[in-house]
């Protein structure tokens, strides 16, 4: 199952590559900020892979599997956030800033953060409606299965994404969530770093290119869980002999959504596999 | 050009007032136009190490003098640029040049000595 799981995101990896293109170019950092940034980052995959592997082993009843690729997108925003929090030391005694204005949308791939916004939405709100309509399986656990009464029997249906599933991804996801805007914020926010000599650089390329690396983080936290919900609560919900004709409407949309989710993983998975594969081919240029 | 901002943290001068100098400088010349925006406190604040108290009262003084104005949600924004006229721009000079030239002698300095460092010191263009 965990080897299935690497090996499907690999294969989304790889596929998405070709479409996804470069990462960022423009101006780069010095090669010590460079290095701490991507060493950081590399170091929140790796410690990622092992915390989904471990995690895909934990649980039988499909929890681990529903929040590894979450954990992995938690270790990857903890990467970079940490790499960007150690990257540039101010100098002392005399420091230097620029006059400007720096925004989040100067270094945010703008069309993939909405769609990563929008997925997290569509998660949550998909959540809170499996959580209130979730009832007990038939070992008494409580949010696992979805109950039904037609005229002359009633039944249950499962597994389906109620507390029981939904507790502990929520949980995970508001820490990705908190992680990502934290991120973010240092993407944005920490100090300009300063060559041998003594000029200010403008390392635009590289906080493009962690804001990229905590989009696809932030992609992956929530895509994957939101097609293994998608997909399991249409199961369950056309599961049911006796079903409302909104059921199945409800059903069909989320299994329409599928492909969409589906290629925004991609672009995720590419996204966080090669940021740091190509290195950019800009140049160090001064802010003087 | 994107104009530069520096704190020497070991000078005895209060950080905030080594700010305000600059930006008094800044606009003065023209550098930062009417309408310019300044940077977002806390963005100013890291990327000088300094608390973002120690940058709004700068922003405050500058408020306070008339240069900028801070609007809720719309950032601080220079308002006037007093362009100074060139006869001042020219005694401004002269003086800041008088300054250096007395530093540089109580140093030690001879006059190729200060002249190299100010060749050196002044920055390149592009």
């Amino acid at each position: 199952m965990a080897a299935g799981l690497l090996l499907g995101v690999l294969v989304l990896a790889l596929g998405g590559a070709a479409v996804v293109g470069r990462p960022p170019a423009g101006d780069a950092a010095p090669e010590a900020v460079r290095r701490t940034l991507r060493r950081w980052r590399s170091a929140g995959l790796v410690l990622g892979v092992a915390a989904a592997g471990i995690a895909v082993e934990a649980d039988d009843l499909g929890r681990g599997v529903l929040v590894a690729a979450p954990l992995f997108g938690l270790c990857v925003l903890a990467g970079v956030v940490t790499g960007e929090a150690r990257a540039v030391r101010l100098p002392d005694p005399v420091r230097t800033a620029a006059v400007e204005t720096r925004h989040l949308r100067h270094f945010l791939p703008g069309r993939a953060a909405a769609a990563v916004a929008a997925a997290g939405f569509a998660l949550a709100a998909l959540l809170a409606l499996t959580t209130v309509a979730g009832s007990a399986d038939d070992l008494g656990r409580a949010g696992r299965a979805l109950s039904y009464a037609c005229a002359d029997f009633a039944g249950r249906n499962g597994p389906w994404p109620g507390s029981f599933y939904s507790l502990p991804l929520s949980l995970v996801v508001g820490a990705g969530a908190v992680l990502a805007a934290l991120a973010l914020r240092r993407v944005v926010g920490r100090p300009r770093p300063v060559d041998d000599a003594g000029d200010l650089v403008r390392d635009d390329a590289e906080r493009r290119r962690s804001a990229r690396a905590v989009t696809g983080a932030g992609g992956l936290l929530v895509t994957l869980p939101l097609i293994g919900v998608s997909l399991t609560t249409a199961s369950a919900l056309l599961a049911n002999p006796c079903r409302p004709l909104w059921w199945t409407v409800a059903a069909s949309l989320l299994l329409l959504l599928v492909p969409g989710w589906l290629a925004l993983l991609a672009w995720s998975a590419v996204a966080v596999v090669t940021t740091d594969v190509r290195p950019s081919r800009a140049t160090v240029t001064s802010a003087r | 050009m994107t104009p530069i901002l520096q704190v020497d943290v070991a000078d005895p001068t209060p950080p905030y007032e080594q700010l305000r100098r600059q930006f008094v400088d800044l606009i003065g010349s023209g550098a930062l136009p009417a309408g310019e925006r300044l940077p977002p406190l806390r963005q100013l604040a890291a990327d000088l190490g300094l608390a973002v108290g120690t940058v709004a009262r700068t922003y405050r003084e500058l408020e306070a003098a008339g240069l900028v104005r801070s609007r809720r949600g719309g950032g601080t924004r220079v308002t006037a640029s007093p362009a100074r006229p060139a006869g001042e721009r020219a005694r401004a000079l002269h003086d800041l040049a008088v300054g250096y030239a007395r530093q540089a002698r109580l140093l030690g300095a001879d006059r190729d000595a200060a002249l190299d460092a100010l060749r050196r010191a002044w920055p390149a263009e592009g």
